[in-house]
C-alpha cells in the first residue's frame, strides 16, 4: 500500500464515515432523551432516499444542467429527503412510541416496537414504491473536481462531505446553543426534574425525533446519490451507524460524529487490505475492542444517564 | 441465472434466518427419511378421466419475502398461461394454479414442496425458482414422482445428482462462464482479466467457471469478491482501476452491477466490462444510465424482444398485471405452456409419472427458446448469446461461439 493509496482510501473512508455520522446522530439523540434504541431509524433514513428520488423524478432534471441548476437540484433533493425523513420520524414517534410512554410501558416493549416499526416501514415502502431499486436522476455531471495529494475527489464525494459537515455543525449548534437544545439536554439528564422546571417533555421528545429524522432523511438522499434507493437500503447503513453511535458513546452527539467517521475510515482500510468480504469484520472488531476498554464509547456519555 | 436469495435481510430478519437454518438443518434429514418410508403410498390418484378433469400446475418460488419481485415475474407468467388456456376453450380439461411459496429460501423449500406433493391434483411443478431451494425440494419431488421443471435454477450441479424428476429448462452457469472466457480470449489486446463475484452461489459458481476458462486460455486472472449488499463500490472500483486489467467480468446481478459500473466509470476504468444473465436486464440501464454503456452481457436467451410473439405476450402480460414482464416471465410462461401441451397430448391418461415421461422427452418451441432435455434432465442446447449495451438499449450481437470464431 503506497502513500497515494492511503490517501485514496482515506477519502473513501471519510465520505462513507460522514454519512454514518449523520445517521448516527438520529440514534444518539433519541437514545439521549428516551434511552430508546430506535431501530426504526434505519427506515427514516430509507424514506429520506425515497423523498429525494420522488422530488427529483417529479422535477425531471434537464439533460445538461448548468451549475446553478445542478445546485438547485441537489438542494431540492436534500430538502425533500429531510422533509420526508422528518415526517416519518414525527409520525413514528406519535404512532408507535407516544402511546407506550403514556402507558409507562417497560423498556423491552419499546425495543420490540422499534423492530416491528422497522419491519412495517420497509415493507410498506416496498409495497408503495416497488421492490426494484430506483436510480437517483442525474443532477450534475459527476466529474473529478480537484486532487488532494494525488487523490481525485468527485462532485458526489464533495457534496456528501460538505452537506454532512454542515448538518453536523447545525445539530451541534441546536443541541448546545438553542432553547430546544437545552430542553433536549435537560430531558436527557432527568426528565422528571426537567418537567418540574417547565420543560414540555412530549414536545421535546417529538422535536428530538424530528431533528434526528431530518438528519437521517438527508443522509438517505446522499446515500441514494452514491448508490441507489431501495426499500431495504436502510438495514446495513442503519446497523453500522448504530454501532458508530455506540462506538462514540451513545447519547453523545459529538461522539456519534467521531464514531461514524472512525467506522467509515476503518471500513475503507479493511476493504483495501483484505477485500470487500471483510468490510464489517474490521469495522466491528474495532467496535468490540474499543468497548472492551471503554464500555461507554470513545467520548463516553456526556448527555443522558447511563444505560 | 441461479436466482439465489440475496442476503439483504431487513432488520433482524437475518438473525431469525440463521436460527431457522439450524433448525431446518436438523429437520431436513428427519423429514426426508420419513418420506422414504412413506413415499410409496403417496403417488397420485388423479389419473384417468377425460372431460372436465381439473389439473393443478404448481409453482414453487418466492411469492413473499425478500425476493418477491423475481418470484412475481414468474408467478404472473405461469398464471397468464393457465388463464389463457382455460379461456381458449381448446382443451377438454381445466387447469388450476397452485402456489407453493418457498420465499426463495432453502429453509422454506421443504414445506412448500410438501404442500404441492400432498395435493393429488397437482400433476407438475414449475420451479423451484432458485437453485438453493431446488437442492432441497427436487429430491422430494423425485420421490413423489412429480415433475419439477425450473425455468431459472441454473446451478450446473443440479442435474448431476439424480433427483429423478427434475428438468432444468434453462442452460446452466457452466455454459455461460465458459462462454465469457472463450469470448474474452478471442478479443485483441486482452491479456489480463479481473473476475469479481458477488458472493452469491450464482456469482461464485459463474466466476469459478470463468476463471478456469480464462486460465486455460493463458490469460492473467485476478479475482475479487464484493458482497452484493455492500454500501460502497468506490473501493472495489478503485482496486480494478489500480490493478490495470484489460477486462473485467462481474458475476452477479444488475442491482449491484449498476452502482459498481457507475463507480468504475468515475474511477476512469476504460477496459472491457462483461457480465452474465443476472445483469442482462433493462433495469441495469435504468439504474446505471450512461455508465452501463459498452458493457457486454451474456445470456442463455436469444433476442426475444424483436419477435412478434414475445411482443404480443408482453402486451397481454401488461394488460393482465399492469406491469411489463420481468426477468424470466416469458420463460416461465413458456414452461407452463409446454406442460399444458403435454397434458393435452396425453389425452386423458394424465398422471404424475406419465406427464414426467412426456416432459422429459418433449421438444417444445416456446416464445423464448426451444425446450428439450438430455438424459440427465439438463437443457439440451447449451448455447450462449452475447449482448452489448449501446445507446441506452441492450443490443444483440450474436451467438458467442460464432463471435469468438470471428
Amino acid at each position: 500500500m503506497s502513500v497515494s493509496d492511503i490517501w485514496d482510501v482515506l477519502v473513501l473512508g471519510v465520505v462513507l464515515g460522514s454519512l454514518y455520522a449523520v445517521i448516527a446522530i438520529g440514534y444518539t439523540l433519541v437514545y439521549g432523551v428516551l434511552q430508546l434504541l430506535n431501530f426504526a431509524h434505519s427506515e427514516v433514513f430509507m424514506s429520506g432516499g425515497y423523498g429525494g428520488v420522488i422530488a427529483l423524478t417529479l422535477v425531471e432534471p434537464v439533460a445538461d444542467p448548468s451549475g446553478l441548476q445542478s445546485f438547485g437540484y441537489v438542494i431540492l433533493g436534500i430538502c425533500a429527503g429531510a422533509l420526508l425523513g422528518g415526517l416519518v420520524a414525527f409520525g413514528l414517534e406519535k404512532a408507535a412510541y407516544l402511546p407506550l410512554r403514556r402507558r409507562n410501558a417497560p423498556r423491552l416493549v419499546f425495543l420490540i416496537t422499534a423492530i416491528g416499526a422497522s419491519f412495517f416501514l420497509y415493507n410498506l415502502a416496498g409495497k408503495l414504491f416497488g421492490r426494484y431499486p430506483m436510480p437517483m436522476p442525474t443532477m450534475y455531471e459527476n466529474r473529478k473536481l480537484f486532487e488532494i495529494f494525488g487523490t481525485s475527489v468527485s462532485v458526489t464525494q464533495l457534496i456528501i462531505v460538505v452537506t454532512a459537515l454542515v448538518m453536523l455543525l447545525l445539530v451541534d449548534f441546536v443541541v448546545n446553543r438553542t432553547k430546544l437544545g437545552s430542553g433536549i439536554r435537560a430531558v436527557a439528564q432527568d426528565p422528571e426534574v426537567a418537567s418540574l422546571m417547565g420543560v414540555n417533555i412530549d414536545r421535546v421528545v417529538s422535536r428530538t425525533f424530528v431533528l434526528g429524522g431530518l438528519m437521517g432523511g438527508v443522509a438517505g438522499f446522499l446515500f441514494g446519490t452514491n448508490l441507489q434507493v431501495e426499500y431495504t437500503m436502510g438495514f446495513l447503513p442503519g446497523i453500522t451507524a448504530f454501532a458508530a453511535a455506540v462506538l462514540g458513546g451513545i447519547g453523545n452527539v459529538r461522539g456519534a460524529m467521531l464514531g461514524g467517521l472512525t467506522l467509515g475510515v476503518v471500513e475503507a482500510f479493511t476493504v483495501e487490505l483484505w477485500g470487500d468480504a471483510w468490510r464489517y469484520v474490521g469495522a466491528f472488531a474495532v467496535l468490540i475492542l474499543v468497548l472492551m476498554f471503554r464500555p461507554t464509547g470513545i467520548l463516553g456519555e456526556r448527555v443522558g444517564r447511563t444505560a | 441465472m441461479e436466482l439465489c436469495g440475496d442476503n439483504r435481510s431487513g432488520s433482524l430478519q437475518g438473525v431469525f434466518e440463521v436460527l431457522n437454518k439450524t433448525i431446518v438443518r436438523l429437520a431436513i434429514p428427519i423429514a426426508a427419511s420419513a418420506l422414504v418410508l412413506s413415499a410409496c403410498g403417496s403417488d397420485d390418484d388423479g389419473g384417468g378421466g377425460g372431460d372436465g378433469q381439473t389439473y393443478k400446475i404448481a409453482y414453487q418460488g418466492p411469492i413473499s419475502g425478500q425476493n418477491v419481485a423475481l418470484g412475481e415475474n414468474m408467478a404472473n407468467g405461469i398464471q397468464l398461461a393457465i388463464d389463457e388456456a382455460n379461456e381458449s376453450g381448446d382443451y377438454d380439461f381445466k387447469l388450476e394454479y397452485f402456489p407453493a411459496d418457498d420465499q426463495g429460501s432453502e429453509t422454506q423449500a421443504t414445506a412448500a414442496a410438501q404442500s404441492a406433493i400432498d395435493d393429488p391434483d397437482v400433476v407438475a411443478v414449475i420451479g423451484p425458482a432458485f437453485s438453493g431451494p431446488t437442492q432441497v425440494a427436487a429430491p422430494l419431488y423425485g420421490q413423489a414422482g412429480l415433475a419439477s421443471v425450473s425455468s431459472s435454477a441454473t446451478n450446473p450441479t443440479l442435474t448431476d445428482q439424480g433427483f429423478g424428476t427434475f428438468l432444468q429448462a434453462v442452460p446452466n452457469d457452466n455454459a455461460q462462464g465458459a462462454a465469457m472466457a472463450e469470448w474474452l480470449a478471442s478479443q485483441d489486446g486482452v491479456s489480463s482479466v479481473m473476475v469479481v463475484d458477488d458472493k452469491s452461489p450464482y456469482g461464485e459458481g459463474l466466476a469459478e467457471v470463468a476463471v478456469n476458462g480464462l486460465e486455460e486460455a493463458g490469460l492473467d486472472v485476478e479475482t475479487a469478491s464484493v458482497p452484493a449488499d455492500t454500501v460502497d463500490y468506490s473501493s472495489a472500483a478503485h482496486d480494478v482501476v489500480s490493478s490495470g486489467v484489460d477486462a473485467l467480468i462481474y458475476a452477479g446481478y444488475y442491482e449491484a452491477l449498476a452502482p459498481f459500473a457507475i463507480r468504475l466509470n468515475e474511477a476512469g476504468y476504460d477496459g472491457i466490462g462483461v457480465s452474465g444473465d443476472g445483469s442482462n436486464d433493462a433495469e441495469l440501464i435504468h439504474l446505471a444510465g450512461d455508465a452501463a454503456e459498452g458493457w457486454y452481457l451474456t445470456c442463455p436467451c436469444t433476442d426475444a424482444t424483436q419477435e412478434e410473439a414475445t411482443q404480443s405476450f408482453a402486451e397481454r402480460y401488461q394488460a393482465a398485471y399492469d406491469t411489463p414482464p420481468g426477468t424470466y416471465s416469458a420463460e416461465s410462461y413458456d414452461v407452463a405452456n409446454m406442460i399444458i401441451q403435454q397434458i393435452d397430448g396425453l389425452q386423458g391418461n394424465v398422471d404424475r409419472q406419465s406427464l414426467y415421461q412426456a416432459l422429459a422427452g418433449a421438444e417444445y418451441e416456446g416464445l423464448t427458446k426451444t425446450f428439450s432435455f438430455d438424459e440427465s434432465g439438463a437443457f439440451a442446447e447449451q448455447k450462449i448469446y452475447m449482448y452489448q449495451v449501446d445507446g441506452g438499449q441492450i443490443g444483440y450481437l450474436g451467438a458467442v461461439d460464432e463471435l469468438a470464431a470471428g
